[in-house]
């Protein structure tokens, strides 16, 4: 099999210590805890597939063509390596090779689409794209970064990524349901990270939250433009007391989920209130990497607010 | 070897074993220039799974090499016989922080970073842990003896480990140590489990001496025209009443590579040298910072930057964090292999074994270069080469062996910090001439079948070269 794009990726591959550094931070490793999902664990698979060590298979490819794109692992990387560009050179390699794989990519279910393109309009990625012809929506498996913002915006149900990887609305609301049930007899309160803003700052600044009682309600996700109205809802349902949406600054998210964020947020403020709920048990921040501290202070005031209010 | 992975899977269940190409080959890698492919991959969760691992591996003969996060630098988990590797970073509880005692109990899968995010809030830290802190674990750092750059005035450690829990080669879990700091004579076996690099059994458990967090901390940078001055300096400091809690060595090359990579605008100088001091008083911390930068200024240091906000000590800081990978970048063409990576020398000696490192890399026709936490007579170098040029290991290996020739010439040892296991066993054999056999006798007292990370210090190849393929694609 020829690997025309990665091959020129081989000299960063060398360059590549190996450290492991890379790994820290990465939303799929946390998932699995496998080596294999590490950012360095695909470098080695993508070295395997150049110095034929490792064959090409519907694994590998599945692998390889698992990555949010967050980049956490390039910014940790003294080397100067970027694996996320190799990834997708060597997404591009095993394409062209017919390997057809969903890894993190989204899916569109024809039979479900009503070709609104909604998807394609929220996709800053322009990995989606509407084939006028026979009225469907194509996927580019290369450019898809996973960050589900398109999940989120299909009004009925069309578009999905495969569950696995703890960011489907599935898996996200048991996470929701078993950090509410853990809440007791404390404000029963969740809050929502982006793990492409807040989360690393929040690992590296060493600095412990509130306490343990709220860190129970920290959610870790990957781009608070996956987070649809139906699953604030579902929060609150399931017996959240407040919910807060902690993303990136405006202008700074790569998917320009949290503009999606703060539509939905408002959307959904107004359905509380015509509900007699208070709006403002629903709160969207904006948070850059590193700011711990404004973290920190923000869930605590807005915890305290919310144990005035009370249960819903 | 046959493995009978069915076995395997009822012990830890069927989704914590792996036995596929693509899974063992990234578990064959770790930060060195070796690999092999191990036969099966597992994760057990408890410390029963383990000794059922151990036990099962032991009838059957086969090799079990402990792993944590895979970040040594040498080939410790590298399976250069295949078998079993044993991915401990699942058993990862922090079980026990007790303050009133200065100790914490933990798993061995707990990354230090962590454990020390855990300890903040009591106000303690566990001040060796190694540099790679943010993913190596405490089994790997232990079976290591590593340290950090905070060694000169924290120790190793071996100073910080009380007790532990391990599980011998026939499964047998034992409790060694104490937890208590005096312990007196009788065989000191936990000592000898830090440092056995996974060899004579495997660490489920340990108990950690731990540290009051300093109130105040200062850091100085200090820039030198001759690589000597630098080396003087440190010596001198070692040798005064001061204890800074760190003091590091960058010199030329080490710069350019990080104005290189980083961007980060140093001055291209000789020698770079970076102090930090801590302590309970800022008069105390303050005086001893005056006190090293005379010593500095004695040897014609000029530039010296102090810092005492955390955001200024980062600043002077971030660019030694950031060099062994940066080092990646120094030539075109060149890659960073940890070869002969942290030997350390009497203090006394820290200026000529610079010295001596630079020399003997330009003799063979690569680039060496020195740093490290000197204060402790460590000095880090890589060897930075043209890895796929198949002379260019013959020159490496040459100069490796120069270099610990030196080194035990003056009273060194080929490691401070890292480990030998593969790439650096050739040298330490010579090192330790006389011991090997009671090295020996004691892996056969308890690893009579070899199953734990065999081929590994006394029993590893006698050509680090040949010893397994090499990582890079190169025919040799
Ligand atoms: C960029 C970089 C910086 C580094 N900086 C430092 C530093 O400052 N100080 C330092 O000391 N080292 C340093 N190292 C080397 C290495 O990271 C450390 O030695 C680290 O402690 C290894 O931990 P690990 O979890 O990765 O162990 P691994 O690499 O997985 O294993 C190391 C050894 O320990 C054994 N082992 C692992 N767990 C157990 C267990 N539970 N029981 C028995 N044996 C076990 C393994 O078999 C192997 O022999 C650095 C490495 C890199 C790549």
């Amino acid at each position: 099999m020829e690997f025309n794009r990665l091959r020129k990726w081989g000299n960063e591959l060398n360059i590549c210590i190996r450290c492991g550094y890379c790994y820290e931070h990465c939303p799929l490793y946390k998932v699995s805890n496998w080596e294999i999902d590490t950012p360095r664990g695909r470098l080695l698979l993508a070295y395997g597939l150049l110095t034929g060590e490792v064959e090409p298979s519907t694994y590998v490819a599945e692998k390889l063509f698992q990555c949010f794109y967050c980049k956490n692992c390039s910014k940790s990387c003294s080397a100067k390596v970027s694996p996320t560009d190799i990834f997708t050179d060597v997404r591009a390699d095993l394409m062209e090779s017919g390997f057809e794989v969903q890894g993190t990519t989204v899916r569109n279910a024809e039979k479900l689409c009503i070709a609104c393109e909604r998807c394609v309009s929220v996709c800053k990625s322009e990995a989606l794209s509407m084939d006028m012809e026979n009225m469907r929506v194509l996927v580019d498996k290369v450019k898809c970064k996973g960050c589900g913002v398109c999940v989120a915006e299909c009004p009925v149900g069309a578009m999905s990524q495969k569950e696995g990887f703890g960011v489907s609305k599935k898996e996200l609301s048991a996470k929701i349901e078993s950090s509410l049930r853990s809440m007791n007899g404390i404000p029963k309160v969740i809050i929502f990270c982006c793990d492409w803003s807040i989360y690393p700052g929040l690992r590296l600044s060493r600095m412990e939250l509130t306490g343990a009682e709220n860190t129970s309600g920290i959610i870790v996700t990957v781009c608070a433009g996956r987070i649809d109205p139906g699953l604030i809802l579902d929060t609150f349902y399931q017996g959240a007391w407040g919910m807060m949406i902690a993303c990136c600054p405006l202008d700074e998210c790569e998917h320009d989920g949290n503009y999606r964020a703060q539509e939905r947020c408002a959307l959904v403020e107004r359905l509380l209130g015509v509900l007699g709920v208070e709006p403002q048990r629903l709160k969207l921040e904006h948070f850059a990497t590193g700011e711990a501290q404004k973290l920190k202070n923000a869930v605590d005031s807005f915890v305290s607010e919310i144990a005035s209010l009370g249960p819903i | 070897m046959e493995i009978d992975v069915e076995r395997l899977k009822e012990i830890v269940g069927e989704k914590n074993v792996r036995d596929n190409i693509a899974d063992l080959y990234v578990y064959g890698s770790d930060s060195s220039v070796h690999e092999a492919n191990p036969s099966v991959v597992v994760r057990p969760e408890t410390i029963e799974e383990v000794q059922e691992i151990v036990r099962y591996a032991n009838a059957e003969l086969i090799p079990v090499i402990a792993r944590g996060a895979g970040s040594g630098a040498s080939g410790h988990t590298v399976p250069i016989d295949g078998g079993i590797v044993m991915d401990l970073k699942r058993i990862n509880r922090i079980l026990a922080i007790r303050p009133r005692d200065i100790l914490c109990k933990v798993e061995p899968g707990v990354v230090w970073d962590d454990l020390n995010r855990a300890l903040q809030p009591y106000g303690l830290w566990f001040p060796s842990a190694p540099e790679s802190g943010r993913i190596a674990t405490i089994g790997g750092a232990i079976a290591n003896n590593g340290s950090g750059v905070r060694a000169i005035k924290y120790g190793t450690m071996r100073d910080y480990v009380l007790g532990m829990k391990v599980v011998l080669a026939n499964g047998d879990l034992v409790t060694l140590g104490a937890d208590t700091r005096a312990q007196a004579s009788g065989y000191q076996l936990d000592r000898l489990i830090v440092g056995s690099e996974g060899t004579l059994g495997i660490i489920v458990e340990a108990t950690l001496l731990l540290r009051h967090l300093p109130k105040f901390r200062a850091m100085g940078m200090a820039k030198f025209n001759k690589l000597e001055d630098a080396g003087e300096t440190i010596s001198d400091i070692v040798a005064s009443e001061v204890t800074p809690s760190l003091l590091e060595l960058v010199d030329d090359i080490a710069i350019t590579a990080l104005n290189k990579t980083l961007n980060m605008n140093l001055p291209q100088v000789e020698a770079i040298v970076v102090y930090e001091c801590d302590g309970r008083l800022k008069e105390a911390v303050n005086y001893d910072m005056e006190t090293i930068k005379e010593v500095c200024e004695k040897h014609n240091a000029f530039g010296i930057e102090m810092g005492s906000d955390a955001k200024e000590m980062e600043r002077i800081y971030s660019g030694r964090k950031k060099l062994f990978a940066a080092l990646s970048r120094y030539r075109e063409g060149f890659v960073c292999t940890s070869l002969a990576d942290d030997m350390a020398v009497p203090s006394s000696k820290i200026a000529e074994c610079a010295r001596k490192i630079h020399e003997i890399g330009e003799r063979n026709h690569v680039v060496m270069n020195a740093y490290g936490h000197c204060g402790i007579g460590l000095l880090h170098t890589k060897i930075l080469m043209e890895a796929t040029r198949k002379e260019q290991w013959e020159n490496a290996r040459r100069a490796v062996e120069e270099v610990y020739d030196y080194v035990r010439s003056v009273g060194g040892t080929t490691s401070g910090e890292h480990g030998i296991a593969i790439s650096k066993a050739p040298s330490w054999k010579k090192e330790k001439a006389d011991s090997l056999q009671m090295m020996k006798a004691i892996k056969m007292a308890l690893d009579p079948n070899n199953i734990l990370n065999p081929h590994k210090l006394m029993d590893a190849p006698d050509d680090w070269v040949t010893a397994t393929k090499l990582r890079y694609p190169v025919e040799l």
